[in-house]
């Protein structure tokens, strides 16, 4: 079902009406009815193999195998490299040149973690790497929420222009807004300042993503309108509204947005490279290359193993979040 | 609650300015080249080009230590020093992004097109208050000078001709005399072949990553008689199909595929190329003479470094080995005041050491008190005698290993010299790199094909270059 | 129109055009009504949205078709830019390479993460353990993981992989440094990062398959495999035919990588479109060329929106 939506939506016709609310699998009150009992009960969420296919000696054996033959390839290929880089942070140099594969190194150098945080201060394209996120992430809830509230919950005559408008942004290619979206940096209306070396050069762009306001909007919509008449007839103003109604209802989807904001700016490489020039603003990924050349390999991939840390923690700790918005972007990016 | 409509606009209209004006109060704290007006012009800040992203911290304390002593000879003048690296594929980018510092470095072979298109300052006012601004090397000075005589861009950093630097441990390794490095390409061929045979260690390094790969290929073509440019004095002729470099691109080839005793990539660039060559992974290559200091300064190489330094090969007529060098120019909208500190500042950095002998042992103090290289040999800015006047001063403070530098020293003011080309270098190099990727990479490169084809693209670049 | 809030579920959300008609254009109705409030809340959306988004994309059409220089006015170049960027030899070069970066990672990532997830998705225990492995790599910074992996690529002896070579006898490879192999290698660093990201959207589509299918089939007798081939792929036909596109149109910008692995080379064999298009505005020297990169970026997303037009009119029929 979903996927017929969004073929129907890529195709140039977005109906928002009909396109199912992803963001309700998260929202708290509204489960699945549960289905009526079966003579072999499936767990909610089955899938080919039933619990009786299960039971059968065949079935389960092979899948068993091709599980954890599965298993073992996840492990080698998407956790290996990491490993390695874990080990390479606390490996003597010339370890890592001649003996890479080496499972016990000559002697553990905690040395090159800090070498690497305090004399080619990673420590402060750390900090850097923050803020950038921080402020991105700020830009991309205001905007998603202010501007979702308008779509879906106000509704002024004008509303659908803007959907619209927003909506046609995400066909444009973002290699198109490269070159102008530099110049108006350079130059912004206004302001007639450039706002190169700054923070605000990486954060108000980040705002403007098509992405995070279809995906607050849709969730918007299927939030239950008699809530918000209730709160009219209490008296309720729309920043009341907004503030003390919409947005606590909102939580799974801004924590949704919030989690891809955050990894994206983490991630993010090209414009910070073009728009931070100044070394003393640089995030992590765009200091990481300039340093490749005059670091010693041991700290370098200390650098690069902190670098790592924050967004893996991160996902340990939201993992349903991350997963769920995965998803998510599946369904809504066409 | 009923929100007050009126406060609800002026909120709206504070909000959105508030967010964009907010955008350039923060960036005053990090530029500082608006000029402070006439109040206050007794104090001027300047920012100036620094060193190299990674810099080692003996090198960021030796110059702080000679903005300390600026500033105290001039207390009006405030100086930041700025991190930074030329390289073709960003400079374009703080150019346009208005981020350069007040006082930057650029390649001599941009100057005339950055004087030409009006981007860097007139600082000819300034310059002519300089003592020894008659004492220039002329031809180095008219690279920097405008059509309209003025002068832009001060000859600086350093001047050098393409030298070869070898690995003296290998050549002992290998059976090699490392006093008597090798002098003709044929000889570098045949040594980087013992070396690799008996070490293991590619012999030879070429650079091919970005322009910088361009640049050696035309240094080596250059150094085999060749050019890939030539003029009647009015028009420009790409020559990029010369036998001497179709010779060079052959020899890497050769060397690549039937010695197999060059290093097999194509990716070392100028910083690549000195990171490999310190940490002992290459034995030979070929770069500019001065490269020492940054081998110094970047990666961490010491007195203990079995460092070799001697010509580029000179074989034929019209052989010479590749001159450039290192401009120092000032932003465009620079005030009066700061062209006025940015000159005092090059020549404080840049050429007082060569000219003062109180300025050249204080600086060649500080440079050894934090273990920086001082007595790097590199061509004359001013003249010969004036060079070897500057490093008698200093001949103290020299901690370079002169004795294996001697290769080079000996022949440094007797070999022939040619300079770069003229039109268009650095989209020159531009075009030749991917030809050294080509013959690096691939066994069956073509190199006829490939140089005919960037030779016609290169004219297109040099006629296109004339209309401008 | 922000009576409709107060509207009661019951008749049409979006509200009828009649009404709207019929409501008094008056300035203050309109306030009292929270038109002014609704733009309030609409501002930064549109301050955001205008300056860094739709005023670029117009700028885009416009600067196309002019030379920016630093020093004086822009002026209007008619078709130059496009026809520069047509003849410019390294355009065929970068459409070639850009075609097999996306070939090739159409090839890695595709069906292998359709695999991934099918399997996956019968996992009865510790199921989050795979996803979470699965989507790891999605989350490790690309340029961490393009220095870790150019690392892992050193062509001599003591690469990583190399040495894994090496055990089994087999000669050191020069990854990046080979014309032919550089760009299944920087394809399979890219696949590496992005696959993960697949699987989870193939899972989230596999749970939206309705049990009673399943139901249905069991009562036919269907085997385990029957039921994976004629409920659970046909189920995911849609999402694959959206994920084919999406990847196409994301591996035709391609830039992190080649830019990080190897600059475009060996011999121009990894400049990809975007590559091009970088090196226009920001990459020479000499003085930028805005026209030629946005005319060149232009092009692309023209091609881009043909192609998957195209594409949908001719998949409408088999997706749905």
């Amino acid at each position: 079902m979903t996927n017929t939506d969004t073929t129907t939506n890529t195709s140039g016709t977005p109906n928002m009406a009909q396109v199912p609310d992803p963001g309700r699998r998260g929202a708290p009150p509204s489960r699945p009815p549960a289905r009526r009992r079966r003579a072999t009960p499936e767990p909610d969420d089955r899938s080919a193999i039933s619990t009786a296919d299960w039971r059968r000696h065949g079935v389960r054996r092979t899948w068993r195998t091709m599980h954890v033959v599965m298993l073992i390839i996840l492990v080698v290929w998407c956790l290996g490299p990491l490993l390695l880089l874990a080990k390479f942070a606390i490996t003597p140099t010339q370890d890592i040149l001649r003996t890479p594969l080496k499972i016990f190194p000559n002697g553990i150098a905690w040395d090159n973690l800090d070498k690497a945080w305090n004399d080619v201060h990673i420590s402060k394209y750390f900090l850097n790497t923050v803020y950038v996120a921080a402020g991105s992430w700020f830009m991309q809830i205001l905007v998603a929420t202010t501007g979702g509230y308008v779509l879906s919950v106000l509704r002024p005559r004008w509303a659908k222009y803007i959907n619209g408008a927003v909506l046609a942004t995400l066909f444009v290619p973002a290699v198109v807004l490269l070159v102008p979206l530099y110049l108006i940096v350079l130059n912004p209306p206004v302001v007639g300042h450039s706002m190169l070396n700054t923070f605000w050069a990486v954060w108000l762009p980040a705002g403007a993503s098509a992405f995070n306001v279809v995906l607050v909007s849709r969730f918007f919509d299927n939030l239950p309108r008699e809530v918000f008449e209730a709160a009219r007839v209490d008296g309720a103003g729309p920043f009341r509204l907004f503030r003390y109604i919409v947005l606590p209802m909102s939580k799974p989807i801004l924590g949704v947005v919030s989690v891809f904001a955050v990894i994206a700016s983490w991630k993010d490489f090209l414009w910070p490279l073009l728009v931070l020039q100044n070394p003393d603003l640089q995030p992590l990924s765009v200091r990481l290359p300039s340093l490749e050349n005059t670091t010693d390999k041991g700290v370098l991939m200390a650098a690069l193993a902190i670098s790592t840390v924050l967004p893996i923690v991160l996902f340990l700790v939201f993992q349903r979040v991350f997963l769920r918005g995965a998803g998510l972007g599946g369904a809504v990016k066409g | 609650m009923r929100f007050n409509r009126s406060t609800s606009v002026a909120l709206a209209g504070v909000l959105s300015l508030g967010l964009l004006t907010a955008c350039s109060s923060s960036s005053d704290d990090s530029t500082t080249t608006k000029p402070s007006g006439t109040a206050g012009a007794d104090q001027v800040t300047i920012t100036v080009a620094g060193l190299e992203p990674g810099a080692k911290q003996d090198a960021v304390d030796q110059l702080n230590a000679r903005v300390a002593a600026f500033e105290t000879k001039y207390p009006d003048i405030k100086v930041e020093p700025q991190e930074y690296k030329w390289l073709a594929s960003t400079f374009t980018t703080q150019l346009a992004g208005g981020t350069l510092p007040t006082v930057f470095e650029i390649p001599l072979t941009d100057g005339k097109t950055l004087i030409q298109n009006g981007q860097l300052a007139d600082i000819d006012a300034q310059f002519k208050e300089l003592s020894y601004a008659g004492d220039f090397n002329k031809e180095a000075l008219a690279a920097g000078t405008g059509d309209d005589g003025k002068v832009y861009a001060i000859p600086a950093k350093s001047f050098y001709d393409v030298t070869l630097h070898y690995n003296r441990d290998l050549f002992t390794q290998a059976g090699l005399d490392p006093d008597k490095p090798p002098a003709t390409w044929d000889e570098i061929r045949t040594d980087a072949k013992a070396i690799y045979d008996a070490t293991g260690v590619p012999g030879y390094g070429m650079m091919a990553l970005d322009n910088a790969g361009g640049w050696q290929l035309t240094a080596a073509a250059y150094s085999r008689g060749g050019r890939v440019q030539t003029t009647d004095g009015k028009t420009y002729t790409a020559t990029l199909t010369d036998p001497a470099v179709k010779a060079q691109l052959q020899w890497l080839k050769d060397l690549r595929w039937e010695d197999n005793s060059i290093y097999p990539g194509a990716d070392l660039g100028w910083g690549d190329i000195n990171a490999a060559f310190a940490a002992g992974q290459i034995a030979m290559f070929t770069s500019g003479s001065d490269i020492y200091n940054a081998l110094v300064e970047n990666n961490g190489v010491t007195a203990d470094f079995p460092y070799g330094l001697a010509p580029i090969p000179v074989e034929g007529a019209d052989a010479g080995a590749l001159t450039g060098g290192t401009f120092a120019a000032v932003k465009v909208d620079a005030t009066d005041a700061e062209k006025e500190a940015a000159v005092k500042w090059i020549d404080f950095w840049y050429l007082s050491p060569l000219l003062d002998q109180t300025q050249a042992v204080d600086n060649a103090t500080t440079r050894a008190a934090a273990n920086q290289a001082v007595g790097t040999p590199v061509l004359p800015i001013f003249s010969r005698d004036q060079y070897e006047l500057s490093l008698s001063w200093v001949k103290d403070q020299i901690n370079v290993p002169l004795d294996h530098m001697k290769p080079y020293t000996d022949v440094m003011f007797d070999q022939p010299l040619v300079g770069e080309p003229s039109r268009s270098t650095q989209p020159t190099y531009g075009l030749l790199y991917p030809i050294v990727q080509a013959v690096l990479t691939d066994k069956n490169a073509d190199i006829d094909a490939l140089l005919a084809t960037a030779n016609t693209q290169d004219q297109a670049l040099i006629d296109q270059g004339k209309e401008e | 129109m922000s009576k409709d809030v107060v509207v009661p579920v019951s008749p049409p959300p979006r509200g009828g055009k009649v009404r709207e008609r019929a409501r008094p254009r008056n300035p203050l109705t309109w306030v009292r009504g929270g038109g002014l409030s609704s733009l309030l809340f609409a501002l930064p959306l549109l301050v955001i949205f205008g300056v860094f988004s739709w005023l670029p994309i117009v700028k885009a059409l416009i600067m196309s078709f002019q030379e920016t220089t630093f020093v004086g006015a822009a002026t209007w170049v008619g078709w130059d830019n496009f026809q520069n960027v047509l003849n410019d030899p390294l355009l065929p070069i970068a459409i070639r390479n850009t075609a097999w970066f996306a070939l090739l990672a159409l090839i890695f990532g595709y069906p292998i993460p359709l695999l991934a997830a099918v399997l996956m998705s019968e996992v009865r225990k510790r199921k989050g353990l795979f996803s979470a492995l699965a989507y790891l790599p999605v989350v490790v910074p690309p340029v961490v993981a393009v220095m870790l992996w150019k690392f892992f690529y050193n062509p001599t002896k003591f690469g990583v992989f190399n040495t894994i070579l090496g055990w089994v006898g087999i000669d050191p490879v020069p990854w990046l440094q080979d014309p032919h192999l550089v760009m299944p290698s920087l394809v399979l660093q890219a696949t590496w990062a992005a696959a993960g990201g697949t699987v989870i959207i193939y899972l989230a589509a596999l749970t939206g398959v309705p049990p009673e299918l399943y139901d249905a089939a069991e009562v036919d007798g269907a085997t385990v495999w029957t039921k994976i081939w004629h409920v659970t792929l046909p189920h995911l036909r849609g999402v694959l035919f959206i994920t084919f596109i999406l990847q196409i149109i994301g591996t035709a910008q391609v830039f992190l990588e080649p830019y990080l692995f190897t600059g475009g080379g060996p011999n121009n064999a990894t400049v990809t479109i975007l590559l091009l298009v970088y090196k226009y505005a920001f990459g020479n020297s000499l003085g930028a060329q805005y026209g030629e990169a946005t005319a060149l970026s232009l092009l692309l997303a023209i091609f881009l929106a043909v192609m998957s037009i195209v594409y949908f009119r001719m998949t409408k029929r088999w997706s749905s």
